[in-house]
């Protein structure tokens, strides 16, 4: 009976970090799944109002490791030349006319729309998150993930994820209070060569901007390997002489 | 004609703010083409932007303001003044290899009654750069070094004109410099390390704000990013300007609350300071100046951007009583003998010291802002209020920003200014000062 007993208590006690384990093991895989870990892209961002009126940017992108991205607008013309850097969970923007970077947070939008600058410069899920929970689906999982710390722009995350290809299918966004903030919706799966296939789009609404839409599509997504001196305020004038 | 065009440029603006909805686009979402073909991808080596403006400023005078006394000793036929302006601000950049040339020219055409047509055209900034790797860049000709972390202040910015507080965002030209950068990215707490360093030539030909003898000005500035803070220690150094030296820092506490500060000392400053005769002296002392400011963001996307500043060069209350008492004697004489000796005599003291922004000790600044209030979209209203610790002064600034369609942008902006007798803002030139424009980028 104590045998019993002693391999229950084993079992048990043995289960719960491996179950988390996987669920942080596949979120580091969903992030390998969406991108290389250091790259460069092209988006385009759609702010689409009620009235079915559109307005759009396109920005050039890169990143490196966990925790840094830089990008900058190359059009409308209005918006080129501004430049944004995130290294964790530090945000600046810098702006051809004032000319020198200055600091924003996470909860604000460099563009307007629902996409706020923590979707726009969006760092590897894993290194914001962790798994507590995995629910198996009939198509694959929900990953629930918790924010590592309070300077993160959403606490909890919901995340679809399909079984074998473990893309993220949509994701809802859930503030401290447990208020849904916004939800992705991840399309038109695309191979962007190099190994990459992953959604083409995102596409998000928010019950806080009723009947609004935001859609970002990437292009030319690709592996590169660039120096950290990239990623300083210095440089924040000179990131489109990357491409 | 005038009041035509007037007219014309105000029906303009009015039509553009209600029809922004029905010029847009109208494409719905559900049968939108996500084509995936940027053609922004191709890169060129050349680029090219312009804004053109178009503005109309009207000014209510102050006739009991002393400033008023000061310039219209014997009034004014009219109690406002108007401004029309076409403003083309055109810049450009080629790159070849690791060498871009890099230019930014401003054209300024306006009208008033007074001075007829003006055309005010200058460089804001020319100058070429090497870019031999991310680390390492080298730059030489008319630049803009834009220092420090304040938003109506930069005590620390050693290297660039003084901001217009009423639009601290706006352009600036720069001075002709040689500059460059080194930067050093590391693991560990300290992340980032970057050198600045800066030769400023001054001659009777460039740079002559700076003097008119032959020296060179120089200094440079390290930034260092370390446990998530920005850090900056800033110096100037030359013969004939003072020595002056400075340091600035910014930090997010959390995802929507920003703190930064910047302070800044000026060895061995003179300050020009006049008695209630007009006599002129010099106090030479180490001036000492501060900001500290919040930038914070509520849930319903109200930004508060708050600042206090002590400017060690300013003038105190009773300095500036002594001025404006020296103005009013210069009026008092004009009126009773229409001799000119002492009111001239303040007008170049005016012009020199005491006639300029944010010119006394102690201010706070607030400016909140409204993003999209009443979901009208690409609407942001804004009230900015700049008041004087020390004469209780201010002026109130409510601002509208709109931008109906993608590179169109359209202000409206009002200044009021408040203050008792013998106060920096009850005494200035205007009471009021309304500025409408409409700006197109492309």
């Amino acid at each position: 009976m104590k045998k019993i007993l002693l391999v229950i208590f084993i079992c048990l006690f043995a289960a719960a970090p491996a179950f988390a384990l996987d669920g942080n093991e596949m979120l580091k895989k969903v992030d390998r799944n969406l991108n290389p870990e250091s790259y460069e892209m092209y988006r385009k961002l759609m702010d689409i109002e009620p009235d079915g009126s559109k307005k759009e940017f396109v920005m050039y992108a890169v990143k490196k490791g966990k925790e840094k991205m830089a990008s900058v607008f190359l059009s409308p013309a209005s918006e080129k030349g501004r430049s944004t850097l995130r290294i964790g969970e530090n945000m600046w923007l810098y702006i051809p006319n004032v000319g020198k970077p200055i600091r924003i947070t996470s909860l604000q939008s460099v563009t307007g729309g629902v996409f706020n600058n923590s979707d726009i410069m969006r760092l590897d899920y894993s290194a914001e998150y962790n798994c507590e929970k995995v629910e198996a689906t009939d198509k694959g999982h929900i990953l629930h993930l918790k924010a590592k710390t309070n300077t993160v722009a959403y606490d909890r995350i919901k995340m679809w994820v399909y079984g074998k290809s473990l893309l993220p299918d949509k994701t809802e966004c859930f503030a401290s209070s447990g208020m849904l903030i916004k939800t992705l919706y991840f399309k038109k799966v695309k191979d962007f060569g190099g190994g990459i296939v992953r959604p083409a789009v995102i596409e998000t609404d928010s019950p806080l901007y009723k009947g609004y839409k935001s859609i970002m599509i990437f292009a030319k997504m690709k592996a590169k390997d660039l120096p950290d001196e990239v990623f300083t305020l210095n440089y924040m004038p000179k990131v489109e002489s990357l491409r | 004609m005038k009041f035509f065009f007037r007219i014309l440029c105000l029906l303009f603006f009015l039509s553009i703010s209600f029809s922004g909805s029905l010029m847009a686009e109208d494409k719905s979402s559900d049968t939108l083409d996500l084509d995936f073909e940027i053609p922004e991808v191709e890169k060129k080596p050349y680029s090219f932007n312009a804004k053109f403006e178009i503005s109309e400023t009207i000014k209510g005078f102050d006739e009991d303001s002393l400033l008023f006394h000061q310039r219209y000793p014997n009034g004014r036929d009219n109690e406002t003044f108007y401004q029309t302006e076409f403003d083309l601000k055109v810049e450009g950049s080629y790159q070849v290899s690791i060498v871009k040339l890099y230019a930014r020219l401003n054209g300024d055409f306006y009208y008033n009654k007074e001075e007829d047509w003006v055309n005010d055209s200058r460089t804001e900034e020319a100058y070429v750069s090497l870019l031999p790797a991310p680390s390492i860049t080298l730059d030489a000709g008319k630049k803009v070094l834009k220092w420090g972390k304040g938003y109506a202040w930069n005590p620390a910015a050693f290297f660039s004109r003084s901001k217009d507080i009423e639009d601290p965002d706006t352009t600036l030209e720069g001075y002709y410099v040689v500059t460059g950068d080194l930067i050093k990215s590391m693991d560990g707490v300290l992340k980032t390390i970057a050198l600045t360093p800066v030769i400023l030539p001054v001659s009777r030909h460039i740079n002559d704000e700076w003097g008119t003898e032959r020296e060179i000005v120089w200094g440079g500035k390290i930034y260092f990013f370390a446990f998530d803070t920005d850090l900056d220690i800033m110096f100037l150094s030359g013969e004939e300007v003072e020595d002056r030296f400075g340091v600035d820092f910014s930090k997010n506490i959390s995802v929507n609350f920003e703190i930064h500060g910047e302070a800044a000392i000026v060895l061995d400053y003179v300050k020009y300071i006049t008695d209630k005769q007009g006599n002129l002296t010099e106090k030479e002392y180490d001036a000492k100046s501060y900001l500290l400011g919040i930038r914070y963001l509520t849930s319903h996307d109200t930004t508060y951007i708050f600042e206090y500043f002590k400017n060690g060069q300013g003038y105190t209350s009773d300095e500036m009583k002594d001025y404006f008492t020296f103005i009013e004697d210069g009026y008092q004489e004009y009126i009773s003998s229409q001799s000119m000796a002492k009111l001239s005599k303040s007008r170049e003291y005016g012009s020199q010291f005491y006639n300029k922004q944010t010119v006394m000790k102690d201010y706070l600044y607030l400016k909140v802002s409204q993003k999209e209030p009443f979901d009208i979209l690409y609407f942001t209203p804004s009230v900015t209020c700049l008041y004087n610790i020390n004469d209780k002064s201010g002026s109130i600034m409510p601002q509208i920003i709109y931008t109906p369609i993608t590179n169109l942008e359209l202000e409206l902006r009002a200044t009021f200014l408040l203050g008792k007798d013998y106060t920096e803002f009850g005494e200035k030139l205007n009471d009021y000062k309304v500025y409408a424009a409409v700006k197109y980028y492309f």
